[in-house]
């Protein structure tokens, strides 16, 4: 039996290879594209089990050398580029492969078809895998503009003038983002003199017996954080920085919208994890202690930010796209508190074992990153159906669907309340281990802040909840002189597709049933954390 | 802690009514089996919860976990005294407002009934998981899960006023408990290590003195939201949109009992008397209880419409229970604890009475009551009966519990609570016996003037031509009053949106109020046997506190909280 360690790098290859398939076979069969699709995420949902089973049941943290170049130098630094899959990068990489096929569920009748299309849709899924699976930093670089061409693609694909000039925008600000942080990238290597993660981790704690010393106060190093930390925080989408992402979701078509907003801030605030946990540490904040401070101070003003935004939206997709601003704000905020000095020290007792406030942030950041992506996906599904079956886009037109799409609207409402964080959703669970990571630690302006973003979520959601079933149409909508629904377009409703409904009902039990799994998933983190905090 | 017994009821007696809700939902077509379903399940549920009883009394408690929640924190069941208290006494109110529900519903030809039951069935379930939570992160999921189906009943007349009033629930219940309720949990854990009730103020006692009087803040704070404490009280008015058993199930017993009860979870069993006395904080909470005591049934005396007089009342009785609580003395926190029931089937009766009145003969509005005892003589008896329970009437309810208070208060040397539960005596026999006098005694024609109500402030001064000039010009019936803080009870309120909502058509009509009888012809039994049952039952409860059950179990709580 081969080893799992084939696994990353078919995670990757599949679809990138799958998408070149897609527009060959669009050469000689329209409308091949969708099978394709199918069929190379189908085989990527299996390299996914393979890859579950050999992290969390086998041998733990997988190791595959691109190459086999090996450590020839004397330095003993990885030559070639290495693709790790450690805990938290296979919770992103199931997140990934669930919401790609989630998505061809829906796309298939309501999404942008064409042969190209799915090449661009695969080719995003291996870049976001590779951002997931990579060891390498400049890699990391390659994969996350591969993620962003492939979304400029998307953003575009549905031809219309308003998306076009959003994906322009999102091109603008994404590359520059993505220039940040390949400046950072440069100036870590020039500093370090390697760009494989583990040996800079290495270098930076000043391990080899050629570093005189720790390198975290080094001005390159630093610098090179703030630059990495720019770039990301542009790819999540963090107030001040995130002005491309309310056009790009609210123009895309929907069932690109619903991919994109599960999946790529997610996979930038992932890469921001990785970075601040696994390259610089605990120990460079210890050492730049104002650079945590930084993090968890921006994080909160998109916290805030996000949701004044949100509340001031008519249109939906624009409302939830500024409430994933809140969100990530609030994944960042608990990044930054996983690696807060304060948080590092600070012991929480509890039942015989004593885990620090960090650690709790580290699992808070891995359940909201699952969670939120599950979640936001869910809505804009939903969303996107309705928009399509009954031509409901504002929220003023969202009056009185409680009762003409029954199953949808409770959908939603189950979704937002949610992403409000009421329990037992997953979307609670996060919001517990990230405020209790950020009280543990004696962080209480960012303790208040998570605590007053429920309510700050609350005035979006409850919006839209009082709409859906508590106003009538001639309230909400009194210049329209029909009052019955249906389509602007045909006089025939249209109703929604079996495979949209399916993914609705799925995430939303998904995100109830996964509100229950705080236990399994700390423990199936736990040698992450021991890594990250112990070493 | 006992040592509990494991079983399935507590985890069964929270799921009945969660279960009855697709059963409801799904006889959509069929009223009659629909509201079967619910009584079916109110009666199941209190069936599972009585059947606890016995055992608990001798000093069981049944338990039931589903394991390991978040590391640190089980999401467990406990049927313990203090929940099976507030367990019983939910239930079995439940299943005469279902009966009275159905009646009001249906006698109205009300929208959206099936929505209603099922949030009603939904509101029960959150309700019981409150009571028997085990641990602070538990109740705090029931909490949130009481404010998200109780969202659908406020804002069920669809129009802007409910509307707006189911914004504000939503606001300042999310805020209480998403914010201030979670902060304090996030707190106590941070602090003890644990969120278990009873296990936590060994932790407490030795954190930091300001933190852990923030955590207490916090918490009293956030469950004293839904408990309507000063200032975070005036959701509750506003709530008066909502059809009356509603307000009957907010105001007697889930939501706001879910409130005091927290608080009571909290002083008892997450801090413990002595660590509240030592942190000073019981003090302080008493004084707040004491000044919306006082406050409320001042505003209560001006408002002629019946149920913003009762939400008023209510948020005055509430305070009583946090009190007592707040003083602390055994005495004083069985009086708070025999409040709860207390209170709660009188004020049902009280709702109970206005929802019916509404329902036969559209009047809303005090001054249009005079004389309405000849038209509804066994419903007025009833509200008579537990008005009198409320100012502390011997033989009713209400007297035992305030006993209780005052002889609590004075034992521990607060001897200034005691005298502020005699002004509020005062002022509840003020701005109740109007009502039961007016009913009775007069008539539309010949009824007095109810200055109270209607009289300006600042007062009439005879003026040299022979009218009166007045500090302010005399009120208005189209409009209770001209000052905002009564028009407004709370900031967004607007009395004119209800004058168009529905054609004030109440009042006794061109011939009078009619004489029914005595043999219930004023109103369907559906709603006249509830109030009559739960009136009587207040009276029991007067008479044989202790055989009725409740003290006894207060009893048992008080003697497990000094152990």
């Amino acid at each position: 039996m081969s080893d799992a360690t084939l696994a990353p790098i078919g995670l990757i290859v599949v679809p990138i290879i799958a998408a070149a398939l897609s527009l060959a076979a669009g050469l000689v069969r329209d409308r091949s594209g969708w099978m394709v699709a199918l069929a190379a995420l189908l085989v990527e949902a299996v390299l996914m089990i393979w890859l579950v089973d050999a992290v969390y049941r086998g041998p733990g943290r997988l190791v595959h050398e691109l190459g086999a170049y090996g450590r020839p130098g004397s330095d003993g630094f990885a030559v070639g580029i290495e693709l790790v899959a450690d805990e938290l990068s296979v919770l992103v990489v199931v997140l990934i492969s669930v919401v790609s096929l989630g998505v061809l569920a829906i796309s298939r009748r309501g999404g942008p078809r064409g042969n190209a299309f799915y090449s661009a849709y695969l080719l995003l899924a291996g870049g976001l895998m590779g951002v997931s699976l990579t060891g390498d930093l400049f890699n990391m670089f390659v994969f996350l503009e591969i993620v962003g061409l492939a979304t400029y693609t998307l953003v575009a694909a549905d031809r219309s003038a308003e998306s076009a000039v959003a994906a322009l925008k999102y091109l603008l600000i994404g590359t520059t983002g993505a220039s940040l942080f390949l400046v950072g990238v440069g100036y870590l290597f020039l500093a370090t003199g390697t760009l494989n993660m583990a040996d800079l981790a290495a270098m930076l704690a000043g391990e080899p017996s050629f570093v005189e010393e720790a390198l975290y106060g080094d001005t390159l190093v630093v610098a090179g954080f703030g630059f990495i930390t720019a770039g990301l925080l542009v790819k999540s989408a963090i107030f001040p920085l995130h002005t491309w992402q309310p056009d790009a979701y609210s123009a895309a078509a929907d069932s690109v919208t619903v991919y994109i907003s599960a999946l790529a801030s997610t996979v930038a605030a992932y890469a921001f994890a990785r970075v601040m946990l696994t390259v610089f540490t605990p120990a460079f904040f210890e050492v730049n202690p104002i650079a945590a401070t930084a993090i968890v101070t921006l994080a909160s003003v998109s916290i805030v930010a996000g949701s004044v935004l949100a509340v001031m939206q008519r249109r939906v997709k624009r409302m939830l796209a500024y409430s994933s601003v809140s969100q990530f704000g609030l994944i960042i905020a608990a990044i930054g508190i996983a690696v807060h000095p304060a948080a590092v020290d600070a012991g929480i007792p509890f039942a015989g074992i004593e885990r620090t406030a960090a650690e709790f942030a580290v699992i808070g950041t891995a359940i909201h990153l699952v969670g939120h992506g599950l979640i936001k996906g869910g809505l804009f599904a939903a969303v996107g159906t309705i928009a399509r079956t009954e031509g409901a886009r504002t929220v003023a037109e969202y009056a009185e669907l409680g009762r003409r799409a029954p199953v949808r609207s409770a959908a939603i409402a189950v979704l937002a309340l949610a992403l409000v964080g009421v329990p037992p959703t997953v979307g609670f669970l996060g919001k517990w281990y990230i405020a209790l990571g950020a009280v543990g630690a004696g962080l209480w302006p960012l303790a208040v802040v998570i605590f007053a973003s429920t309510v700050l979520t609350l005035t979006y959601v409850a919006r839209l909840l009082e709409r859906l079933y508590f106003t009538p149409r001639s309230v909400a909508l009194p210049d329209r002189v029909a009052a019955d629904g249906g389509t602007a377009a045909a006089g025939e409703p249209i109703s929604p597709t079996v495979g949209a409904i399916v993914v609705i009902v799925l995430a939303t039990i998904g995100v109830v049933a996964l509100g229950f799994a705080g236990t399994e998933v700390t423990e199936a983190l736990d040698p992450f954390i021991a890594e990250v905090f112990n070493s | 802690m006992t040592e509990a017994i494991y079983s399935l009821r507590p985890l069964l007696a929270v799921l009945v009514s969660a279960i009855a809700i697709p059963l409801i939902v799904a006889s959509y077509r069929r009223p009659n089996v629909r509201e079967g379903w619910s009584v079916a399940a109110a009666l199941a549920k209190f069936g599972i919860i009585a059947s606890m009883l016995p055992a608990v009394l001798a000093g069981e408690e049944f338990r039931w976990s589903f394991g390991a929640y978040v590391p640190g924190v089980e999401f467990a069941l406990r049927a313990d005294a203090l929940g099976m208290l507030f367990a019983l006494l939910a239930s079995f109110l439940w299943v005469f407002t279902a009966f009275y529900a159905t009646g009001y519903m249906r006698g109205l030809d009300e929208h959206s009934q099936t929505r209603f039951f099922a949030a009603f069935a939904g509101s029960l379930s959150a309700a019981v998981g409150i009571a028997f939570a085990e641990n602070l992160l538990t109740i705090f999921v029931f909490y949130e899960l009481l404010s998200v189906a109780t969202y659908p009943l406020v804002a069920h007349n669809e129009d802007e006023e409910a509307r707006i009033a189911g914004r504000k629930y939503l606001a300042y219940t999310f805020f209480g408990g998403g914010v201030l309720v979670l902060g304090g949990t996030v707190l106590v854990f941070a602090l003890a290590g644990t969120t278990t009730f009873g296990e936590t103020a060994a932790g407490l006692a030795t954190a930091d003195p300001t933190l852990a009087r923030a955590a207490f803040a916090m918490l009293a704070a956030g469950f004293g939201v839904k408990a309507a404490l000063m200032p975070a009280h005036s959701w509750l008015p506003d709530a008066m949109v909502a059809p009356t058993p509603v307000s009957g199930l907010l105001h007697a017993v889930a939501v706001v009992k879910s409130g005091v009860f927290g608080i009571a979870r909290v002083v008892l069993d997450v801090f413990g008397p002595e660590l509240v006395t030592d942190l000073g904080v019981g003090v302080l909470l008493a004084a707040l209880a004491a000044f919306t005591l006082t406050v409320a049934s001042i505003i209560a005396l001006r408002q002629d419409r019946l149920k913003a007089r009762l939400a008023y009342s209510t948020i005055s009785q509430l305070s009583y229970i946090i009190l007592g609580l707040g003083v602390l003395g055994p005495t004083a926190i069985k009086g708070a604890l025999l409040h709860i029931p207390a209170h709660a089937f009188m004020k049902l009766t009280l709702f109970f009475c206005a929802g019916i009145i509404h329902v036969e003969t559209h009047t809303d509005y005090i001054s249009e009551m005079d004389g309405i005892g000849k038209r509804m003589p066994l419903t007025m008896t009833a509200f008579a009966v537990a008005a009198a329970g409320m100012a502390g009437i011997p033989l009713i309810a209400g007297f035992v519990s305030k006993w209780f208070l005052l002889i609590g208060s004075v034992e521990t040397g607060q001897a200034v609570f005691a005298l502020v539960l005699l002004v509020s005596g005062v002022l509840n026999i003020a701005y109740f016996w109007p009502i039961v006098y007016g009913a009775f005694f007069e008539s539309a024609d010949t009824a007095d003037e109810k200055p109270l109500v209607r009289g300006p402030f600042g007062g009439h001064t005879p003026v040299p031509d022979g009218g009166t000039r007045s500090g302010e010009s005399p009120v208005d019936r189209s409009e209770e009053t001209n000052y905002a803080v009564d028009r407004n009870p709370s900031d967004h309120h607007s009395e004119e949106a209800h004058e168009e909502h529905d054609a004030h058509h109440g009042g006794p009509g061109p011939d009078g109020w009619q004489w029914a009888g005595w043999t219930g012809a004023e109103g369907s039994w559906l709603m006249l046997g509830p109030i009559l049952a739960i009136a009587a039952g207040s009276v029991v409860l007067g008479i044989v506190p202790y055989e009725a059950v409740f003290l006894e179990l207060i009893e048992q709580i008080v003697a497990g909280v000094s152990a």
